[in-house]
């Protein structure tokens, strides 16, 4: 989930006054948002954000809006966006988008902000909004990435295209060395790092302006001229590129709320896209695209639970910075420009909900009248345990996932013996396998209890999980049932006997067979046990190569039976 | 002092039969109590732990036994009185002759006519014969006889003997090896004890509470059949003597706290439901309207399966149902996330990563109105540590209802908060899911915990309940009942809940 840190001065001076821990802990959820830790020492607070579909909060501005919306009960303002049939004054600045972009990133959107001087606190806000937007919301730069440069050296129109990884070269960000870009994918850290974003393509993304500068390689590394913002600068041109034009025209508002919040004067872009986008050949930038959502106020009042007015709910709404109008029943919000998160009519709900405030709502309990029931499995491991409980054994409870070794090489058995799932990502060798049987979970307790009194009598009844071809998923879970005894002397008679007064007591008829190989156990002194025909499972003296595998010096002997097959 | 009741009869008898001026040995309380010698041994090195008793004096006792052969001798005389006897009655005879008489070996007829001989009382003749020289046998001879009849009675102490006597006793006992001997030596080591000050005390307390050491330890079957018990006294047994260890058959904690979980679930009127380890991205993701291209199914959050990579099918209607929902809300009512749906990846088999999945199944064979949970095991790729394990168990479950709402919602929030955790202090939070709308948190406040998070729940999206056959509306809640359970353990490392060690596990207890 997002995180950011902001300072408290800069916080504070966007609220427009001091508050409390206690105090942000109380109106932070408005937000989703929770106080992750106050710096007291250097003075910051670190803050995170639940809403993964509401980046427009990832930042102090933010998070800062909505909080003030609540309180004044009316939404923030922004004057600067143009929308289908009206488009803000450019000034003459524009971004041209080229053919070749199509083949590797088709989209570039950019404003131009200038009037405040930024320093140390608007650097680093301005740097961390990027990085949030670009990781969580543009998928670590791939569907968003986004750049900011000195407005001041840049001669408009400023060009954005597809060009030549190595015959194009420039200066990044952060190295002394003129490079090609494809040298630039190799040499720079950020190459290596969201390099194969675009590394198979033909051309490689580059945004330059009218008298060849470069500005930068998107989604890689900005130039180390145009792209170096310092402290000081007051004029600052911000880009975004990616294959998604909706979501980089929503990054493009965020920011640009977020800049004019912070005390900067927004000035429009206009882009000339080389074919007609969704939105026109021609789009100035920050553009309103979000179109009207409506419910009905039956629909609030059912999911809530609440009888509520449509004024009430419509100031609810104004409350989270959400405007809307009404007709008869039916409420139709505008969108925030910052926001595009209202999919279905429940998201407007929520957001009545929210405004309404949930200390509002009086909880009650569901009327329906439901019988509550274990699973049949459930039910029978549930007799399963008290039997064995019984008869002397410990319950244990194992993970499901372990090692190739522990599964099959200690077993004594094949891969095509084990019928394991393998993981095909593990994070290590040690979680790589699902468990296809419980006895290697029973040996791993022996092998590292040693020192516990003998004799050693446990069971789990859990699940396991190996290849089935016959299933839609090639694999099947069973509920299993695993004990092993553990002792100086102990033999096939007395698990046979085990095995004998469980299924007595179960209430199962069954018969022995000796399996046709199963080198987990000692040749001769294992057996099947036949359940109405079919094999329910198996016992018999751990072959001692098994025990040597586990390191285990005591006899063992064992048991499974798959409770699915009872069932 | 000593607490009486803590005295074994052995004890208790022996001082009350003792004062301050008896001379205690073991053969004197053999002879006086009855006791065995084991039993004497026993109850002094107690009395003297308990420091009752102590040691006075420390002796060796040499005494002589007869062996087999001396009860002989002593029954039909030495060799030496035989042969006397013998020539006395028939004069003049050979050695060999004699041996054949007396059905002695010869070796002991030499020995036996050699001390005759040298005593001077028979010699040989000239045919080689042996005769008497005198009618009258020699005092060493006799007096052996006298030793051997007096060790039939009982074994001679040595210190009854005179020095001749001692002398003659050297000739015809040995210490080791003596069954070729009459007599063999016993050496003994006599302790003497005396009773002590505080063993006075104890003695009292033991007469002044009535203590005689006949009353019954062991109820024995006898002791019952016979009756003998109405007429005797039970014997109390001390309450601070050291237990033994007993290793019972016993569930596992943790999964008896699981089990109390799903019985009060139960008992809120819930059915339990479940489902395989293994996955696919459709139920895991798909179905709960997390678009594709979502930053939680990136590869570094759930383990996928190596094969079969992907599934055969994904069931219809529900396929094209949720591919229509993603793409352009199909007719949910939402306007859907705007992408094409990617019918490949939908198929791709991963492992169970939320439990959520499992109510996502169940929609599609719900009843309504119906309640439905599980604690089902999930799958995350996560580095191991003290708050991640490799797999863990999530507890979730819905609530379907015609008119199930939000304030249901937080009324149900409230009875997990009470019933379950047993919190008297909540609160609720919005929260964020992908596939609830509105979201809710309960927060609870713990005794020991503090603030924390129990559960988050929410409605399910229409896109979710619309596009899986339901058009009621869906509360669905998950509890993170993990914490909880790691405190009823008392433990403080998640991946404790699932240790192999034996020992743990036997030594745990829930609170």
């Amino acid at each position: 989930m997002p995180k950011f840190e902001t300072t408290e001065k800069m916080f504070f001076s966007l609220m427009g006054r001091k508050y409390t821990d206690s105090q942000l802990e109380e109106i932070f959820p408005r937000a989703k948002a929770e106080l992750d830790e106050h710096d007291k020492a250097n003075h910051v607070l670190k803050i995170e954000l639940n809403d993964t579909n509401r980046p427009d909060l990832w930042s102090a501005m933010g998070l800062s809006r909505l909080l003030k919306n609540y309180d004044a009960g009316k939404p923030s303002r922004y004057p600067f966006f143009s929308c289908a049939g009206h488009s803000e004054d450019n000034g003459g600045r524009e971004l041209h988008i080229g053919k070749k972009a199509a083949d590797v990133r088709p989209y570039s959107v950019a404003f131009a902000a200038d009037g405040k001087v930024v320093d140390d606190d608007i650097l680093t806000t301005l740097i961390q909004s990027q990085e949030k937007l670009c990781w969580n919301f543009g998928r670590k730069r791939k569907t968003i990435a986004m750049g900011i440069y000195r407005d001041e050296l840049i001669k408009y129109p400023v060009h954005y295209d597809g060009a030549d990884p190595d015959k194009t070269h420039f200066v990044p960000l952060h190295l002394d060395e003129d490079l090609s870009l494809r040298e630039i994918l190799e040499k720079h850290p950020k190459g290596q790092e969201f390099g194969h974003i675009i590394q198979d393509k033909k051309v490689y993304p580059l945004l330059s302006d009218d008298s060849g500068e470069i500005l930068s390689m998107p989604p890689i590394i900005n130039s180390a001229k145009i792209g170096a913002v310092e402290v000081g600068d007051s004029s600052l041109f911000v880009e975004m590129s990616g294959p998604i034009l909706k979501d980089l025209i929503l990054c493009a508002s965020i920011m640009a709320c977020d800049m004019a919040d912070l005390g900067f004067t927004i000035k429009p872009i206009k882009v000339i896209f080389p074919e007609k986008t969704e939105f026109g050949k021609e789009i100035t930038v920050p553009y309103y695209f979000q179109q009207d959502a409506s419910c009905e106020l039956s629909d609030i009042v059912r999911v809530l639970g609440q009888k509520m007015t449509v004024s009430e709910a419509k100031k609810a709404l104004l409350r989270m910075g959400v405007e809307s109008t009404v007709n008869g029943k039916t409420i139709t919000v505008k969108c925030p420009p910052y926001r595009n998160d209202f999919l279905h009519p429940v998201d407007i709900v929520e957001d009545v909900m929210i405004g309404y405030g949930l200390d509002n709502f009086i909880p009650t309990i569901p009327r329906d009248f439901t019988i509550g029931r274990l699973t049949p499995a459930e039910e029978l491991s549930r007799k399963i345990k008290d039997i064995m409980v019984g008869l002397g054994f410990q319950e244990m409870m194992y993970n499901y996932l372990g090692s190739r070794r522990e599964y099959i090489d200690n077993m004594n058995i094949t891969d095509s013996q084990a019928k394991a799932i393998f993981i095909a990502n593990p994070m290590t060798e040690n979680y790589e396998v699902v468990r296809p049987s419980v006895i290697p979970s029973l040996l791993e307790s022996e092998s590292v209890s040693g020192n516990a009194v003998y004799p050693h009598n446990i069971f789990e009844v859990g699940k396991i999980a190996y290849l089935e071809p016959s299933d839609n998923s090639g694999t099947v879970t069973h509920n299993s049932l695993g004990f092993m005894s553990a002792d100086s002397a102990v033999g096939f008679n007395e698990v046979n006997s085990l095995v004998n007064t469980l299924m007595y007591f179960l209430r199962y008829e069954y018969t022995l067979k000796a399996p046709e190989c199963d080198s987990r156990f000692i040749t001769g002194r294992c057996a099947e046990i036949i359940v109405n025909g079919k094999k329910a499972g198996v016992f018999g003296e751990i072959h001692p190569q098994v025990l040597e595998n586990w390191g285990v010096t005591v006899p063992a002997v064992a048991c499974e039976i798959e409770l699915d097959s009872l069932l | 002092m000593t607490d009486v009741k803590n005295l074994h009869p052995l004890e208790v008898k022996l001082l009350r039969n003792i004062d301050e001026k008896t001379q205690i040995t073991a053969d004197g309380i053999v002879s006086m109590l009855g006791y065995n010698i084991g039993q004497c041994n026993q109850a002094f090195s107690w009395l003297c732990a308990k420091d009752c008793l102590k040691e006075v004096s420390k002796r060796t006792v040499v005494t002589y036994e007869l062996t087999e052969l001396g009860k002989q001798y002593a029954k039909d005389g030495t060799p030496s009185q035989r042969i006397f006897e013998l020539l006395k009655k028939n004069g003049a005879m050979g050695l060999v002759e004699i041996a054949e008489a007396l059905n002695l070996e010869k070796s002991d007829i030499g020995s036996a006519y050699g001390a005759l001989s040298k005593a001077g009382v028979t010699a040989m003749n000239e045919q080689n014969r042996a005769f008497l020289k005198s009618e009258v046998l020699p005092r060493s001879i006799t007096d052996t006889a006298k030793l051997l009849e007096k060790g039939l009675s009982a074994p001679v102490e040595e210190s009854s003997l005179s020095d001749y006597e001692k002398s003659l006793m050297g000739n015809i006992s040995k210490k080791r090896g003596s069954a070729g001997s009459p007599f063999k030596i016993n050496e003994k080591e006599i302790v003497e004890y005396k009773i002590t000050e505080t063993g006075l005390e104890v003695k009292q307390a033991v007469i002044d509470a009535n203590i005689t050491g006949e009353e019954i330890g062991v109820l024995t079957p006898q002791i019952v059949a016979q009756g003998s018990w109405k007429n005797a006294q039970f014997r109390p047994y001390g309450l601070d003597a050291p237990v033994s260890r007993i290793v019972p058959g016993r569930h596992n904690p943790y999964g008896n706290y699981i089990q109390w979980v799903k019985d009060k679930l139960t008992s809120l009127g819930f059915e339990e439901f479940d489902g395989p380890l293994v996955e696919n991205e459709f139920w895991n993701g798909d179905a709960l309207f997390m678009p594709q291209f979502h930053s939680a199914r990136d590869i570094h959050d759930v383990y996928y399966v190596k094969n079969p990579v992907h599934c055969k099918k994904i069931e219809e209607p529900w396929l094209t149902n949720i591919a229509n929902t993603h793409t352009d809300g199909g007719n949910t009512g939402s306007r859907g996330w705007g992408y094409k749906f990617d019918r490949e990846f939908t198929r791709r088999q991963v492992m169970r990563s939320q439990g959520t999945v499992l109510s996502a199944h169940q929609l599609t064979k719900a009843k309504v109105p119906g309640k439905y949970f599980g604690v089902v095991r999930c799958f995350r790729y996560d580095e191991v540590d003290a708050t991640h394990g490799a797999d863990f168990y999530q507890t979730e479950g819905i609530v379907i209802g015609k008119e199930a709402n939000l304030k249901d919602l937080l009324g149900l929030l409230k009875m997990f908060a009470t019933e379950i955790a047993g919190a008297t202090d909540f609160k609720y939070v919005p929260g964020y899911f992908p596939f609830t709308e509105p979201s809710i948190e309960i927060h609870i406040k713990h005794p020991v915990l503090g603030w924390f998070e129990l559960g988050g729940s929410g409605i399910f999206r229409p896109e979710v309940t619309k596009s899986l056959g339901i058009d009621e509306p869906v509360l669905a809640w998950g509890l993170g009942i993990d914490r909880m359970a790691l405190m009823h353990l008392g433990l403080n490392d998640i991946r404790e809940l699932f240790t192999p060690d034996i020992e743990s596990v036997r030594t745990r207890r829930g609170n």
